[in-house]
């Protein structure tokens, strides 16, 4: 039954609603027959209906044969795409438009719609508005130009779909409830990495009020990769305890304060809202405008400007800590400097009124003396080491001589300083008594007393103390290379796991007395010689003690000169 | 002049030091007793008993402003002199804040000469003691 709205005998100009099956296909047909270009959109289940139903699919080739030219629009979703690749085949042009609802065709003069919006699953349409009024026409292109300009290219969306790329969102907010839980969603859903940008020392508590850090410290946890920025001082410091304690692998950096935040998502969706009340207890009190976004292009805007900080900051902690290890180096040395030379300078006036104490003044000088060249060899070691100019005279070295000779004069050491030290050499080696590597003397010899004087120092506290030097022919494993591993094992105390990781740094030392210069000095002498140093405890049942290790590649060409050498002489011993 | 037999406490873990300024405060007619250990300096430590206390500041086992702050506990009448060869800014920045209310003036720097460290601590010696008014 058609129902004739708003007839214009004159122009032949009408509006109607048409109803039942058969009158909406004489409609449909229609206006196909007289168009050669149809503009038509459709919501999300269109494409479906059209592909599905035989007597629309038969349209479909009809326009195709009449070379009609269609362009499209529709909600192009997960669940729809084959059906608009489908469709693609018979339309000039489809793009897509998140969330259409209006199904509507208009060609040059008439103007055809959906009369209702389907809500069921229907096979046919049920009614239609036809018009070829020409004002209306007119509109109906008009909105149909203004929906084709905000939509995106099929393939695009084809694309997004495909590699699971959720359409692009860019929202300006200004409720902040809403804004919180955006946050507290985006906190929950983090997966593979977090980036956080705060703006002052209270967001931390803030966050931490939303629930946003248990997320955060729970994402982390979950293998999530977190870095933060945050100004720090004592008002928050217990928070940062809570995430170090609970999530250690999050790093956070000291910030500056700024006018807003920013919380990145898996690289995928973020939020950056302004700080309007910087002292506010609760979140959605603090923020002023937000905007959420997943838009790619935003995303890495605002992660080149998280990055660009973080590594303004990485900086900037860098120059903290070597400006601090600068000052410490120079009280450090100040005290190594200036107690020797106070002792030295004190006898020596001493020395005039107390001739009698001559003999035992003199030597406390010269002791304090050896103590400041020491420290002037050490600096100047250090020295060389930093701008790599540290000299190696290079030659085959027979080791198990050397240590032997080493070990000899610590032991007249010991007895003449009456210490209740004992020290022992054991070397293992395979063919004969020489170890012989290619190295420099001189910073060989001073390595290896390195070594034992701090085994000395620590021992001979203890009663009884034992020093063990082993020296042993082992292959690394690694480079199958045949090497030298030499280790002093003591009893002393141990090596304090606090200064465990950094043993061989600059300045490393718990001891009072020490410069905190010989491991590192040490551990530069054997790497350049292409060796290792390392440090342990010992856990053997109830012992304690240190063992420091060194190795280095043996010279086995040498070696067996050596040792044919050695065997030769031998014979002609014989 | 000479001989006013002050009694002093010498605290500092270099031995070599420890004696020199021993013999040499000495030769100035002070009463020394030495440790180069703060702790057995504290188990000896007797109240009243001493004048002054010359201690180094740098040291195993407890630092010299530790071991005053304990002395302060059982001697609040004890005057002393911090004795270091460490940067003095190191010690300043601390100093600012501890220092006075351990009623501490005077932070000597080493390297010294024995008779300037002698005119140091008779000045320190002779000054008028605060300490008794803050610690009450």
């Amino acid at each position: 039954m058609a129902r004739r709205a708003t007839p214009n005998t004159e122009t032949n100009e009408r509006t109607e609603v048409l109803s039942g099956e058969q009158n909406v296909m004489n409609t449909i047909l229609h206006f196909l027959s007289i168009s050669d270009r149809i503009d038509s959109c459709g919501d999300y289940k269109a494409p479906s209906l059209i592909i599905e139903v035989e007597a629309y699919k038969k349209l479909l080739l009809d326009l195709k044969t009449k070379d009609i030219k269609l362009r499209y629009i529709t909600d192009i979703t997960k669940d729809n795409i084959q059906y608009c690749k489908e469709l693609l085949k018979f339309a000039k042009e489809i793009r897509h438009l998140d969330g259409i609802r209006a199904n509507f065709s208009v060609s040059e003069t008439e103007y055809m719609a959906s009369a209702t919006l389907q809500e069921e699953e229907q096979q046919h349409i049920p009614q239609v508005i036809y018009s070829n009024v020409k004002d209306l026409v007119g509109q109906q292109k008009y909105v149909f130009e203004s929906l084709w300009n905000k939509s995106i290219p099929a393939d695009q969306r084809f694309r997004e779909i495909e590699d699971g790329i959720e359409a692009e969102i860019f929202e300006v907010l200004n409720n902040s409830e809403r804004v919180s839980q955006i946050l507290l969603d985006l906190a929950k859903s983090a997966k593979r990495e977090l980036l956080i940008h705060l703006p002052n020392v209270k967001s931390l508590e803030r966050l931490e009020r939303l629930g946003v850090i248990d997320y955060t410290i729970k994402a982390s946890q979950n293998g999530a990769i977190v870095r933060m920025i945050c100004p720090l001082s004592a008002g928050n410091s217990r928070i940062v305890k809570k995430i170090t304690d609970n999530a250690p692998a999050i790093k956070i950096l000291n910030g500056n304060n700024s006018p807003y935040g920013m919380y990145i998502v898996d690289g995928e969706q973020f939020i950056r809202a302004e700080l309007k009340e910087p002292n506010a207890e609760r979140f959605s009190e603090a923020i002023g405008f937000a905007v959420y976004s997943n838009s790619r292009r935003s995303l890495e805007s605002f992660r080149s400007v998280f990055d660009l900080l973080w590594n303004e900051r990485m900086l900037n902690e860098e120059l903290r800590r070597a400006d601090k290890m600068q000052k410490e180096f120079i009280n450090m040395a100040s005290h190594e400097l200036r107690t020797p030379t106070q002792a030295i300078l004190s006898y020596s006036e001493l020395l005039q009124k107390h001739p009698e104490r001559k003999e035992e003044m003199i030597q406390a000088m010269s002791r304090n003396a050896a103590r400041l060249q020491k420290l002037t060899d050490d600096i100047l070691d250090v020295t060389r080491i930093e701008s790599e100019t540290l000299m190696l005279k290079i030659e085959p070295l027979n080791l198990n001589d050397l240590i032997s000779n080493i070990v000899e004069d610590y032991r007249n050491q010991i007895e003449k300083n009456d210490d209740d030290v004992r020290l022992f050499y054991e070397p293992k080696t395979t063919d004969s008594d020489s170890i012989i590597v290619e190295a420099d003397r001189a910073r060989m010899i001073q390595v290896i007393s390195n070594l034992l004087s701090n085994a000395l120092k620590f021992t001979k506290k203890e009663e009884e103390g034992s020093i063990y030097v082993t020296a042993e022919e082992e292959e690394n494993h690694g480079s199958k290379r045949q090497e030298v591993v030499v280790s002093v094992k003591d009893t002393g105390k141990g090596i304090d796991p606090e200064i465990m990781p950094r043993l061989f740094t600059k300045f490393a030392t718990k001891s009072e007395t020490g410069t905190g210069l010989g491991l590192f000095i040490c551990k530069s002498i054997i790497e350049v010689h292409g060796g290792r140093i390392w440090a342990e405890n010992n856990n053997e049942g109830t012992k304690k003690g240190a063992i420091f290790s060194f190795s280095l590649p043996l010279n086995k060409k040498q070696q067996q000169q050596q040792h044919q050498q050695y065997t030769m002489t031998s014979e002609r011993r014989k | 002049m000479k001989n006013d037999n002050n009694k002093i406490l010498l605290v500092d873990n270099e031995a070599d030091i420890a004696l020199a300024f021993k013999i040499g405060l000495e030769d100035s007619g002070f009463t020394v007793d030495a440790f180069n250990d703060p702790l057995e300096a504290l188990s000896n430590f007797k109240a009243g008993f001493y004048d002054l206390l010359l201690l180094d500041i740098k040291m195993p086992n407890m630092n010299g402003i530790e071991f005053y702050q304990q002395m302060k506990e059982i001697d609040k009448r004890v005057k002393v002199c911090f004795i270091t060869a460490s940067e003095m800014h190191y010690y300043e920045e601390i100093g600012k804040e501890i220092f006075p209310t351990l009623g501490v003036r005077r932070l000597i720097r080493k390297p010294i000469k024995i008779d300037d460290l002698v005119k140091d601590l008779r000045e320190e010696l002779k000054s008028v003691n605060h300490n008794n008014n803050n610690h009450n």
